[in-house]
């Protein structure tokens, strides 16, 4: 067999290299052609490539390998009271240990379950925490105790829970042979302890076999609420909060509720989902998807699409199907029933219908007809995850056969149309379950595949040439245009692109005022120009920008064009200046951004699309230096903002942007600003209650809460310097709000901001101990960020302000050679990024800032000559800017200051 | 085995490069005694339940040799061509001793998977064993397919990484890994029904 293996392998090795670089769409006809002289070479590289192929979709040596310390070497490690004997479980979190007491007080076994040193320090440790405080809310003799809970000598949390010994449920039932009415009694016990869980409003989430376990003296344990959720009482079913993925994909996928996979509810419905499923495999001995149960690619799509088979057709004696049929059937599918809303309404319902079950009294449930089941299937449409794949996979079939055939392509625009759509949609679905990356690289090939069959047929047609650069549109927004979420590959997103660009501008060639090409360019050369700009590809950029205001202008000036039309075209200029603000590239982001305002007004829009409009272009002035006429943009978008209803509290946060920015405008703390301070505060206050008062209301909008952070950040910057106090109070409340966005990389961020600019107020108050602690506290977040350390960094990296910080935090303490130190690699830092201090205003006044800051602790300590020479750096800086922006206030107060 | 000295080393290396094949074996076992000292090193530098990648080892296990021997050691991408098949060796042995010596073994191998659904995903000894095997077979017919998954599954190291280090292009680099990763797994299959 080897032999045979390497010798098919030899000759079709060199072939495979070929075919491999090949589309998957043109291989067939490749491997045709081969097949045509020596078809048994033929059947060798279709083995190795079919190979190759199934592959793609596994996990097959995915990963790499890794060396630790085995688990053993922990035994006999103290923790506590408690001694680590042996290993009795490992799982994604940490490992679970067999320990006992060993202060003499009394005997007793426990379990130990540590947290992994890899997870330590992160959303592991909230998660373990989470785990303690669920299980103390619940007592109840069938699921496992808290004991105790602690840190290890190396900082590793760990939980001492009661030791269940004894078998899972499942092995039980098997080594006790027992029959089908006393597992469902058994099953009945499983049932009381979760049961009691709900009641506490606790969701388990993770009932499996592994999870419930028998003892010896038949008792029925529940364990390892190590992912249970606490329900809200007053906000009834929750949506899951954006959670960690690793914290989710801890859970066990053959036991997850469709809606778990895709990102719906979670309630206590999960659990009956779960229950449902561990009761089938009681009584049939399998798992529901049967045999799509055995990866996790064909598992979701049968847990969102596929009805179980009925419990009864998955046995095979003719007894226990006959027992099965009927009732336990009923009530099982009821269990697992797609929707929530049609599960039992509790666990105790499903409960009682068992016992009448086993009490031969009729059950609440219904059976599903052949009808009902059809008619609950399309219900189920919006579950498009693995409706789609399907329906891609059937859109591949027979496609060059196909092609040809002109009579069936209206059908197949339909298909089409119908297929960007929903890969589109399920795209959205997927994008935040845990696992599901490959699916969606699957998807996306198989619906490149398709695209790229039509492609040829589509150059010669123009509908279908709408249609296919339609769909890759879509797909490039999914492989990786970052409007939104995506798949990340910038490069594959950008051969799309080129893809549906190429088909558009031969159609444009051909029909250069033909509408619905014009828009589909306006809408490929913005993506285009977005991808570019990502990757730093500057010139790129800047040909899509113009190329897509063109298009726009084409759009906008042609009287065919409907109202909404125009409206949409003249959306996309927002992103359009805001490239040209990333290029640098202000007087055009000033053209363009006006640009906007002024067709916004001329064609009528609304004050809210109006309202954002103006705010693009007083940013644009802001940073080409025009204070004034930025001032003046933002206060006539705050005034549309306010025309927008005010009873809505949606509508109000309109309010919110303009607000924020006129309030930089006025007076941004050691920023480009007017220097009016004072001024600045009315409408950072403002915006402040608006967004604090938006968090107080609805515990979970966490897009307020992230803007008390931004508000309460900047208003606290201003207040420090004036009323430390207010500041500090302001502060605190920020922190507070972002403390409440859970596994938040940019709310940690914030706060690390926040902390390190309060130690300016906490200095003023003299409470210099705790200032140092809030810098201190700062730098860890940022470390467990990974901000810091770093090699180089701008101005706007968080880890510059919180090193500014601690520079300043030494030289107010008396510490002037280390905090001149630090200066110098701030410096140093800063010069080696991207920071433009000749062509960008904000990095200049930044860089002065510095300049400045180094100069006074060098005369401070006494080296006037040094800080001699920074000044007239600082000088020498603000006079090429006095030449770039002549008469401009701003650089003219700046050299006012440095005159003699 | 004695730490090598760091002369020998830089001439087994040389003496590869120039053609002696006997230097091969040689070269070997003396990498495989570095890679373990080192791991051991760090491992106990970091104390327990802290896993060792190999990339960051054999990073390590570079900086030190090449310090020590001075410039007529190999850059680091040649070197890391070596000690990737040796890597392959180590970490199959410490998971074999894991298996073998319940209690007694000091180290274990965990696969630490970059698909969030497989976190606690742990590849079995015996299956490693297996894997090593059809690498070397593979070896035999192909031997840059077997550096890249050496230097991919072994190792840690990513596509653009390998590519760099072997002259490649990065599509170059992913078609190998393809390839490679179809043979190993009909091999796995043949020898493991149950795969």
């Amino acid at each position: 067999m080897p032999n045979d293996r390497r010798a098919s392998w030899q000759s079709a090795s060199p072939y495979l290299d070929t075919a491999l670089d090949l589309p998957p769409a043109e291989r067939a006809v490749w491997l045709a052609g081969i097949r045509a002289h020596t078809p048994e070479l033929a059947d060798q590289i279709a083995h190795w490539l079919a190979e190759c192929e199934a592959l793609e979709a596994g996990d097959f040596l995915e990963g790499a390998a890794a060396l630790e310390p085995a688990r053993s070497a922990l035994a006999g490690l103290q923790l506590g009271a408690y001694r680590l004997t042996e290993p009795i479980g490992h799982g994604g979190m940490g490992s679970v240990w067999l320990a006992e007491r060993t202060d003499g007080r009394y005997e007793g076994r426990v379990a130990v379950k540590l947290l992994s040193a890899a997870l330590v320090g992160r959303a592991g440790e909230e998660r373990f925490a989470r785990e303690g405080r669920i299980l103390a809310k619940l007592a109840h003799p069938q699921i496992a105790h808290l004991v105790d809970a602690g840190v290890s000598p190396i900082g590793q949390p760990y939980l001492v829970l009661e030791y269940v010994e004894g078998q899972t449920i499942v092995a039980h039932c098997d080594a006790a042979r027992l029959g089908l009415t006393e597992r469902v009694r058994l099953f009945l016990d499983v049932l009381a302890p979760v049961a009691h869980a709900h009641a506490n409003l606790v969701v388990h989430r993770d009932l499996k076999p592994s999870n419930v376990m028998v003892t010896p003296s038949g008792q029925v344990k529940l364990l390892d609420f190590g992912i249970a959720r606490l329900l809200e009482p007053e906000a009834g079913p929750q949506t899951l909060p954006p959670l960690t993925r690793d914290g989710d994909a801890l859970l066990t996928l053959a036991y997850a509720a469709p809606e778990q996979v895709s990102r719906g509810n979670v309630t206590a419905a999960t659990d009956t989902y779960a229950l449902g499923v561990l009761l089938y495999v009681l009584l049939t001995g399998q798992h529901p998807a049967g045999e799509a149960g055995e990866s996790p690619a064909t598992l979701i799509k049968a847990l969102v699409e596929t009805e179980p088979r009925r419990a009864s057709e998955a046995v095979d004696d003719a007894r226990s199907r006959r027992r099965l049929r009927g009732d336990l059937d009923t009530i099982v599918a009821k269990a697992l029933k797609k929707d929530p809303a049609e599960r039992y309404a509790s666990v105790s319902a499903l409960a009682e219908d068992l016992r009448r079950h086993l009490r031969h009294e009729p059950i609440s449930a219904r059976p599903d007809t052949v009808a009902y089941r059809t008619a609950t299937f399309m219900r189920r449409h919006p579950w498009p995850v693995a409706a789609a794949i399907v329906s891609v996979a059937m859109l591949s079939v027979g496609l060059f056969v196909t092609d040809r055939q002109r009579r069936i392509s209206e059908r197949r625009f339909q298909q089409l149309r119908q297929l960007s759509g929903q890969a589109f949609a399920l795209d959205a679905r997927l994008n935040y379950v845990p696992g599901t990356t490959q699916a969606r690289e699957v998807l996306v090939a198989a619906s490149l595949q398709y695209l790229e069959g039509l492609s040829a047929a589509a150059q010669s047609d123009s509908d279908l040439a709408y249609e296919v650069a339609d769909g890759y549109l879509s797909m490039a927004r999914i492989q990786g245009v970052p409007t939104g979420p995506t798949l990340g590959h910038f490069d594959q997103a950008e051969a799309s692109l080129l893809k549906a660009h190429t088909l558009i501008e031969m159609l444009l060639a051909a029909r250069p005022r033909d509408l619905r090409a014009l828009m589909l360019s306006v809408d490929i050369r913005h993506d285009r120009m977005i991808v570019a700009d990502s990757v730093h590809r500057v010139a790129d950029a800047i040909v899509h920008a113009t190329g897509a205001a063109a298009r726009i202008e084409q759009v906008v000036n042609d009287d065919r064009a409907t109202l909404e039309q125009r409206q949409f075209v003249i959306a996309r200029y927002t992103n359009v200046a805001l490239a040209n603000v990333n290029l640098r590239r202000y007087n055009e982001a000033v053209r363009l951004a006006r640009r906007q305002a002024d067709l916004a007004r001329s064609i009528g829009v609304g004050p809210s699309d109006l309202s954002g409009s103006l705010s693009v272009l007083a940013n644009a002035l802001r940073l080409q230096g025009d204070l004034d006429g930025a001032l003046e943009a933002i206060r006539e978008s705050r005034a549309y903002a306010d025309q927008t209803s005010n009873t809505d509290a949606g509508l109000m946060m309109q309010r919110y942007g303009p607000l924020l920015r006129e309030g930089f405008i006025l007076g941004e703390d050691r920023s480009v600003s007017l220097e009016r301070p004072i001024e600045a505060i009315v409408p950072l206050r403002e915006a402040f209650e608006l967004v604090e008062g938006g968090a107080r209301r609805d515990p979970g909008d966490y897009t307020s809460r992230s803007r008390v952070g931004t508000v309460g950040r900047e208003l606290g910057d201003i207040l420090r310097w004036s009323d430390p106090r207010a500041a500090l109070a302001i502060y605190d409340v920020a922190l507070g709000r972002l403390g409440e966005i859970e596994n938040n990389v940019r709310a940690r961020r914030d706060s690390a901001l926040i902390l390190a600019g309060s130690a300016y107020a906490l200095r003023r108050l003299d409470r210099v101990a705790e200032a140092k602690q809030r810098i201190e506290k700062a730098l860890a977040m940022l470390t467990d960020t990974k901000d810091y350390p770093v090699q180089t960094m701008a101005f706007d990296d968080a880890a510059f302000s919180v090193l500014l910080a601690r520079a300043d935090q030494l030289a107010d303490e008396g510490h002037p050679a280390p905090a001149i130190a630090a200066y110098r690699t701030l410096l140093t830092q800063v010069s080696q990024t991207k920071s433009d201090f000749d062509h960008d205003l904000r990095d200049a006044n930044s860089l002065s800032l510095l300049y400045e800051g180094l100069a006074r602790l060098c005369r401070g300590s006494g080296d006037a000559g040094e800080a001699g020479a920074l000044d007239a750096k600082r000088l020498a800086l603000w006079r090429h800017w006095d030449r770039t922006l002549p008469n401009n206030p701003f650089v003219q107060r700046r050299l006012a200051s440095l005159q003699p | 085995m004695p730490p090598p000295s760091d002369a020998t080393l830089a001439l087994l290396f040389s003496s590869l490069e120039e053609g002696d094949a006997t230097a091969g074996s040689a070269l070997f076992a003396a990498l495989y005694s570095e890679l373990h000292r080192i791991a051991t090193r760090e491992l106990a530098r970091n104390g327990w339940g802290v896993s060792l990648g190999a990339t960051s080892l054999l990073h390590e296990a570079y900086f030190d040799l090449s310090k020590r021997a001075g410039t007529s050691f190999p850059d680091r991408n040649r070197f890391m061509g070596y000690a990737a098949r040796v890597m392959r060796g180590l970490i199959v042995d410490y998971a074999r001793n894991r298996q073998a010596v319940k209690r007694g073994g000091q180290f274990e191998l965990t696969a630490l998977s970059t698909d969030a659904l497989n976190v606690a995903a742990a590849v079995e000894s015996d299956e490693l064993v297996r894997i090593s095997q059809a690498i070397d077979d593979l070896s035999d017919m192909e031997p840059v397919l077997a550096e890249v998954v050496d230097l991919k599954y072994f190792c840690g190291f990513s596509f653009e990484e390998i590519a760099a280090m072997k002259g490649l292009s990065d599509r170059t680099v992913r078609r190998y890994w393809v390839k490679a990763r179809a043979y190993l797994h009909a091999s796995l299959r043949a020898t493991l029904p149950s795969l």
